[in-house]
C-alpha cells in the first residue's frame, strides 16, 4: 500500500513538474530560445527588475555591441524602457534567430543584423522596417547595405569598410619611395620586398574556406574594376576573373604565406601587426590595432591608405557593417525602435567609440572623432569612408550564404593547387548563376 | 484491472517524454523532408514527396560528404576498437596507481569536442604547429608541411582526433566487461591446460564481444556525428565535410529546411542500420 502511495505521488509530482515546464507566460524578456549553443549571459538595465512605464525590451548582440550599465540606465531613465541584454557570441546569433523565427518566435526584440544576413532576413520577412530621417540617410553611407526595396531593415552601428595598410619602414628598407596607387604597383612592390629579403610573404590574403575569403575577392574585384555582380545577380566575368587571377599570381609567386590557406582570415590579416606581412586591405579596426601595444609589435610603421585601384586609387570601397534591427515577431516594436534610434544617435556613437571602440557609421561623428584626435593614426580613414558603396546592384541577395560558400570553397581549392583560376571561376559562376536564376 | 493499469501509469511520464522529445521530432523531421521549405521563400512551402531525397542522392556534394564520412568511420572504428581494447587490458592490471591511471586515461573523453579540435589544430597548424616544429627540428622536412591542406591527410587527422576522444569510453566499457568475467573460468581453463593465447581466444574475447559491440556502436555513432572537430580543423570547407556538416550547412546556413531534414533523415537511417548490424552480429550468447 505504502509503495503504491509513493509511486502515485512520484507520478503526480513528475507530471506536475512537466506541466510546469511546458507552460508559463511567454514574456519578451525570456526569449532566449536556445539554438546551437555558445556562451550567453543576461543582464537587465534596471536594478529592481520591475517593468518600467515605457515597457521592456530584450536586446541580443555580441559582446562588442553591449552598452555599459550607465549608458543603459540613462536610456531607461530617459524613456522608461527597461532593456534586458542577452550577450551572445556573434556566430550564434544568426542560428538563434533562424531557430526562433522558424517557429514564429522573437529571439529578442532588438537583434544584431550583419550586412551579410540582411538579404535572407528580408526574404524570410523577419525584420520590421524602420524609419530614418533624410538627414541620417545622407550622413550614413552604410545604410544602403541594409535597405531593400526602399525599406530600411536595420541601422548600422559599427562601421567596417575596407581600407589599405602598408608597413612604411619595410618600404624604406626596400628603397620603395611611394605608397602604392594601383594593384599592379602593390604586386610589383611585394615582389621587390621579397626579392630584397625584407619580407618573405608581404601580402596578407585570407585563403581559408571561410567568409573572409569570399569578401576579399569581392572587394578586390570591386576596387579593381568597379563591378562584381551584373544586374541579374550573376558574376561579372571580366572583373571577378581578373581578381582571381591576381590572387593566383600572388600565390604562385609565394608572396602569400602558405599558412594563410588554412589559418583563419583574421590570422591572415593580423600578420601585418607582427611585420610578417607588408600590405593588407582589411577592416577599419586595424587603425586602432596598429597603435595598440597589445595587438601590434610594429607600432608607428603601419599607415592606413586609400585602397588601390586599376589605374589610380579606387573610387569605391566595400563596407561590411553591423547593424541593429527589430524582429517582426517582437511584441514591443515601438520600444525596440526607440532603443535603436537612441543607440545609433550621434551622441551614442561618440560614446560607444570611447567605451566599445566602435567606429561610427555617421560620417559627421567619424570626422569629429578624427579631428579631435580620439581616433589616432587615422590616415586615409575619413577620405575612404566617403567612398563607401555597395557592390550588390539589388542589395545583398537572399542566397548570400550559399553563394559565399561556393565562392570561398572555389578560392580555397585554387589556393591549394587543386584548380586554376579559370576553373575556380567556372565553378563559382555556375553556382551563382543557378542561385540567381532561382 | 488495477494491476493492468499501474505499469502503464508508471511508464506514462517516460512515454510522454520520449514521445515529445524523440518520436515527435523524428516524425516532424520526416514530414519536413517531404516539403519544399526554404525559409527565405516563406510563401512557397509545399509538399514535394520524395523529390528532396532524389535531389540529394543525385548531388555530387552529398556523395563526396558520404565518402568522407565512410573514411572517418572506418578509421575511427578500427583504431578505437583496437586501442580501446588494449587500453582496457592494461588498465585491468592491478598496480598501485591503477585509479590515477584510469582517471588520466579518461581525460580526453571529458574534453569538449570543439576544444579537442582546437588543441589539435595547434599541433597540426602549418604556420606555428608543434608537428611542423618537430619534423623540421628532427630534420625530416626542410619547410613546414601543410597537414590540413589535402583531403586525405585532413580526414586522417580528423579521424585521429576523434579516435583520441573515443578511446576512453571503449576502454571503460571493455574494462567493465573484462572485470565481469568470473575468475573461476580462467582457473578452470588453466587447470585444463589452456595457455594465454587459448584463454584469450576462447574466454576473454567471446565474453567481451557484447561489450565491444556497445563500444563499436557508440564509436560508430560518434564517427558519423563528427562535427566540432571538423569545423575546428578546417572550418566549413568542402575539403573535409562529412554528411553532418552537409546537413548543418543545408539547414542552418542555406536555410533549406526541406532538403536539410532529408539529409538528417539519411544520416539517421545510416546510423540506425549500422547500429542494428553491429548489435545483431556481435551480441551472441556464449555457452561453456
Amino acid at each position: 500500500m505504502k509503495k503504491r502511495l509513493i509511486s502515485t505521488l512520484l507520478i503526480l509530482s513528475m507530471t506536475a513538474a512537466m506541466a510546469a515546464g511546458c507552460s508559463g507566460k511567454e514574456s519578451s524578456s525570456d526569449s532566449n530560445t536556445g539554438g546551437t549553443g555558445g556562451a550567453s549571459s543576461d543582464t537587465t538595465a534596471s536594478d529592481d527588475g520591475a517593468d518600467g512605464e515605457g515597457g521592456s525590451i530584450t536586446f541580443m548582440a555580441p559582446d562588442w555591441a553591449i552598452p555599459t550599465d550607465d549608458q543603459l540606465k540613462a536610456f531607461t531613465d530617459e524613456t522608461g524602457i527597461e532593456v534586458t541584454v542577452n550577450e551572445v557570441g556573434w556566430d550564434d546569433i544568426r542560428d538563434k534567430m533562424v531557430t526562433a523565427a522558424a517557429g514564429g518566435q522573437a529571439v529578442a526584440d532588438v537583434v544584431e543584423v550583419d550586412w551579410s544576413w540582411v538579404g535572407e532576413f528580408y526574404a524570410a520577412d523577419w525584420l520590421e522596417p524602420l524609419d530614418v530621417s533624410d538627414e541620417v540617410k545622407a550622413d550614413m553611407p552604410t545604410l544602403e547595405t541594409f535597405t531593400k526595396d526602399g525599406n530600411v531593415l536595420a541601422i548600422p552601428y559599427a562601421n567596417d569598410y575596407r581600407l589599405s595598410y602598408y608597413n612604411t619602414k619595410q618600404y624604406e628598407d626596400a628603397e620603395i619611395k611611394e605608397e602604392p596607387q594601383t594593384w599592379d604597383e602593390v604586386y610589383a612592390n611585394c615582389k621587390t620586398l621579397k626579392e630584397k629579403g625584407v619580407c618573405d610573404y608581404p601580402f596578407a590574403l585570407p585563403l581559408n574556406a571561410e567568409e573572409k575569403t569570399s569578401t576579399y575577392l569581392m572587394w578586390l574585384a570591386y576596387t579593381m574594376n568597379g563591378i562584381v555582380f551584373n544586374d541579374d545577380g550573376t558574376l561579372n566575368k571580366d572583373s571577378v576573373l581578373a581578381a582571381l587571377k591576381y590572387e593566383e599570381q600572388l600565390i604562385k609567386d609565394e608572396l602569400v604565406d602558405p599558412a594563410d590557406k588554412t589559418s583563419s582570415g583574421m590570422d591572415a590579416y593580423k600578420r601585418i601587426l607582427s611585420g610578417s606581412a607588408n600590405f593588407l586591405t582589411g577592416p577599419t579596426s586595424f587603425v586602432s590595432k596598429s597603435t595598440n601595444e597589445e595587438d601590434c609589435s610594429v607600432i608607428g610603421q603601419i599607415t592606413p591608405i586609400l585602397v588601390p585601384g586599376k589605374d589610380a586609387k579606387a573610387t569605391v570601397t566595400m563596407a561590411l557593417p553591423e547593424a541593429l534591427g527589430v524582429t517582426k515577431f517582437s511584441e514591443n516594436k515601438d520600444a525596440a525602435k526607440k532603443f535603436i534610434e537612441w543607440y545609433t544617435s550621434a551622441e551614442m556613437q561618440e560614446a560607444l567609440n570611447e567605451t566599445n571602440t566602435a567606429i561610427p557609421t555617421l560620417n559627421s561623428v567619424l570626422k569629429k572623432l578624427i579631428d579631435d584626435g580620439k581616433i589616432q593614426n587615422a590616415g586615409a580613414m575619413m577620405e575612404q569612408a566617403e567612398l563607401i558603396a555597395s557592390p550588390f546592384p539589388g542589395g545583398v541577395p537572399s542566397y548570400y550564404a550559399e553563394m559565399s560558400n561556393a565562392m570561398y570553397n572555389a578560392i580555397n581549392k585554387m589556393a591549394l593547387g587543386e584548380m586554376t583560376a579559370d576553373e575556380a571561376y567556372a565553378e563559382m559562376e555556375a553556382k551563382v548563376a543557378e542561385l540567381a536564376a532561382e | 484491472m488495477r494491476k493492468k493499469i499501474l505499469p502503464y501509469l508508471l511508464l506514462s511520464p517516460m512515454i510522454l517524454i520520449m514521445g515529445v522529445l524523440v518520436f515527435y521530432p523524428i516524425i516532424a523531421t520526416f514530414s519536413y523532408s517531404l516539403k519544399k521549405w526554404k525559409l527565405t521563400a516563406p510563401n512557397d512551402i509545399h509538399m514535394v514527396g520524395l523529390r528532396n531525397y532524389a535531389a540529394i542522392l543525385k548531388s555530387d556534394s552529398f556523395w563526396y560528404s558520404f565518402q568522407n564520412t565512410l573514411f572517418i568511420l572506418a578509421v575511427v572504428v578500427l583504431l578505437t576498437t583496437v586501442l580501446g581494447f588494449l587500453t582496457s587490458i592494461f588498465l585491468n592490471i592491478d598496480v598501485k596507481w591503477s585509479g590515477i591511471l584510469l582517471a588520466v586515461a579518461m581525460l580526453p573523453w571529458a574534453l569538449p569536442p570543439y576544444v579537442n579540435g582546437i588543441l589539435w589544430k595547434f599541433v597540426f597548424s602549418s604556420g606555428y604547429g608543434f608537428m611542423n616544429k618537430a619534423v623540421i627540428g628532427l630534420g625530416l622536412a626542410g619547410k613546414p608541411i601543410e597537414w590540413l591542406s589535402s583531403r586525405w591527410s585532413l580526414l586522417l587527422i580528423v579521424s585521429l582526433v576523434v579516435t583520441w576522444r573515443s578511446i576512453p569510453f571503449t576502454a571503460l566499457v571493455c574494462l567493465a566487461g573484462r572485470q565481469s568475467i568470473p575468475g573461476g573460468l580462467y582457473e578452470a581453463a588453466r587447470i585444463d591446460g589452456g595457455n594465454r593465447r587459448t584463454i584469450f581466444r576462447t574466454i576473454t574475447l567471446p565474453l567481451m564481444l557484447p561489450f565491444l559491440a556497445i563500444g563499436i556502436t557508440s564509436t560508430s555513432v560518434t564517427a558519423i556525428n563528427v562535427f566540432d572537430e571538423i569545423i575546428a580543423l578546417s572550418g566549413y570547407s568542402d575539403l573535409g565535410k562529412n554528411i553532418l556538416v552537409e546537413s548543418y550547412m543545408t539547414t542552418f546556413s542555406f536555410l533549406d529546411f526541406g532538403k536539410g531534414s532529408a539529409v538528417t533523415y539519411l544520416v539517421m537511417l545510416f546510423a540506425g542500420i549500422l547500429g542494428i548490424f553491429y548489435l545483431r552480429s556481435l551480441n551472441k550468447e556464449v555457452e561453456y
